[in-house]
């Protein structure tokens, strides 16, 4: 599921330019998204440090061209051989989402992670992006579009029910991954109750703290742009470590919600 | 509040709970063909169409019933002109009046058409949980489909029911020596479904608890839908069946199969996928053992499908 990037696009665009079979450069560019907000993040969160353009082997972040569903997209940022276990943080960007930076996530180093899993809402086209630092403070990005477009007329009511703060752990067959899972209504402050007519007040996960024993693996800080029901999943080049605990604070309220999972072999709970 | 629609305005297609979609449909000819398929069971198939698709605002069987009384429409169409057309429909067969617009559940290509009986004594009938859906729907459908309804498009026009019928619960209306029997189902296509039996003449109509040919699309309950599905394939009596999109052409009881056959599959797999701890993204990459040469729109409404089934299922 890899997907064109601005990087191949421009490339391809170039090639059949030279070829001369070419759509015009106008037409190239109204293929990328509207600019978004990256360009007023950058210098916020990054100043002028250098960020550089890795290849797929070190990073790669990947989602659906189209996404079936703009409420629930999977976006998936990978990590080769030579940035495994040396990523400290994490940003993954949507810029043109009301609330641009879906995660801000701190790994600890030396934890093989190849796999982070988000699953994001997605307002239209855009540019999806991921930024990581490295143990020696290098920034690399990669980035890919994504069109949200599809035929729905209803509010998907698929996700509704269970029990605020209710975390499930989906590990992995192999042990090397798990998937968290928190029902939340994640509301974004910008839905409208049907029989008020107000704005349903915001009401979301802020932050997810997962941790072995009194090792800190991974913190994010998130937002409004993860799905309803927050969802992360990560994957290591080894088994986890168990006991795993995950506590989850939302905003306004600071409802803290926590669980614990006894390992592949042991059940959740 | 004022300011709340203002703002909703700006609002993306998230926000909104939405998804997009902008053509505008041509217009409808003076009165929708119609074919009566027993006694008294008037019916209009919509077409094959995307929603994003020209002609998308009659993409859903709609119809009539007649007593002696009166008239029930069942479902309006996806537009004002879709809906205006099908009244021209029932004043072309019969002199009697509309006392019914019933709606089978929230979704665009069902309700828009609503506002061509707002000046009839017709009350609006519903699942018990269709006005919530349509107060969640309003800003996405004046946003989306503004096109499909009359200038100025207000979500005014897009009028909910004044009578309903409680989750689960059967309600009875009386045509006039006919009989209507509705049911409001718990969550399966939608939160909201309705279907409407006509007992003198055995019809059913199934909103879209049932698709034909078109690719069944999910926005309610998986396992809720399957359950739907097995309780109306087994109700005795059912002569004539009205699905929700595409045509029953063979035996009632055998043209539930295609539909149950495709959500079974992919309710397996997808719990076969969070057994071994699947991400989403490899579930949507699967090819489905459910066959999809035998469906229409499939490339844009499986995946869908998978992820709405995964939503659901990883909390089981």
């Amino acid at each position: 599921m890899r997907e064109f990037s601005p990087r191949t696009a421009g490339a391809l665009g170039a090639l059949l330019y030279v070829l001369g079979a070419a759509p015009s450069p106008v037409v190239a560019d109204s293929q990328a998204p509207p600019g978004g907000a990256w360009q007023s993040l950058r210098p916020q969160l990054y100043g002028t440090r250098p960020i550089g353009e890795v290849g797929d082997e070190s990073m790669s972040v990947s989602g659906p061209a189209s996404t079936p569903d703009p409420s629930a997209t999977p976006i998936v940022v990978q990590f080769g051989k030579e940035l495994a276990g040396k990523v400290r943080q994490v940003r993954v960007i949507i810029d043109n989402n009301p609330s641009p930076i879906a995660t801000t996530m701190s790994l600890a180093t030396g934890l093989p992670v190849d796999e982070i899993d988000l699953r994001v809402r997605i307002d239209r086209f855009t540019s999806v992006r991921a930024i990581s630092e490295t143990d020696s403070g290098r920034l690399e990005m990669r980035s890919i579009w994504v069109n949200a477009s599809g035929g729905c007329s209803a509010p998907p009511a698929a996700t509704q029910g269970g029990a605020l703060g209710q975390i499930r752990f989906r590990p992995s067959t192999d042990g090397h991954a798990v998937q968290i899972s928190i029902r939340h209504p994640n509301n974004s402050g910008f839905q409208v109750d049907p029989v008020s007519g107000d704005f349903i007040p915001p009401h979301f996960i802020a932050h997810i703290k997962l941790s072995a024993g009194a090792r800190v693996l991974m913190e994010a800080d998130t937002g409004i742009s993860l799905s309803e029901n927050p969802t992360l999943r990560f994957a290591t080049g080894e088994p986890l470590p168990a006991p795993l605990i995950v506590e989850a604070t939302d905003l306004p309220t600071q409802s803290r919600f926590a669980a614990t999972w006894n390992g592949a072999g042991a059940a959740a709970h | 509040m004022s300011v709340a629609r203002a703002l909703l305005r700006s609002l993306p297609a998230w926000v909104l709970l939405a998804c997009a979609g902008t053509a505008t449909a041509a217009d409808a000819p003076g009165a929708l063909t119609v074919a009566e398929i027993a006694p008294g069971d008037f019916v209009h198939y919509g077409k094959p169409l995307p929603l994003e698709a020209p002609g998308h605002d009659d993409i859903a069987n709609i119809g009539f019933i007649v007593g002696r009384r009166c008239v029930a429409v069942i479902d309006t169409g996806g537009s004002v002109r879709v809906g205006r057309a099908l009244r021209r429909a029932v004043a072309a067969h019969t002199a009697l009046p509309v006392c019914y617009v019933i709606n089978t559940h929230v979704h665009v290509d069902h309700v828009l058409g609503n506002a061509a009986f707002a000046d009839t004594p017709a009350h609006f009938v519903g699942h018990a949980l269709l006005a919530d859906a349509l107060a969640r729907s309003r800003p996405f459908f004046l946003a989306t489909y503004a096109a499909d309804l009359d200038a100025p498009a207000s979500t005014a026009q897009i009028i909910g029911p004044d009578e309903s019928v409680a989750v689960g619960s059967d309600r009875n209306l009386d045509l006039g020596e006919r009989r209507l029997t509705l049911h409001a189902w718990p969550k399966a296509h939608t939160d909201c479904d309705l279907t409407v039996y006509d007992v003198s003449s055995g019809t059913l109509w199934t909103g879209d608890l049932l698709f034909v040919q078109r690719t069944p699309a999910l926005d309610g309950s998986i396992t809720g839908w399957l359950a739907a599905i097995e309780a109306l394939a087994a109700l005795p009596h059912v002569r004539h069946l009205v699905a929700g999109h595409g045509e029953v052409t063979g035996e009632p009881a055998a043209a539930f199969t295609p539909e149950r056959v495709y959500l079974s599959t992919l309710l397996q797999s997808v719990r076969a996928d969070l057994a071994q701890g699947k991400p989403l993204q490899d579930a949507l990459k699967e090819p489905s053992e459910a066959g999809q040469s035998h469906w229409l729109l499939w490339d844009s409404t499986h995946p869908r499908n998978v992820t709405r089934a995964y939503q659901e299922l990883e909390w089981e």
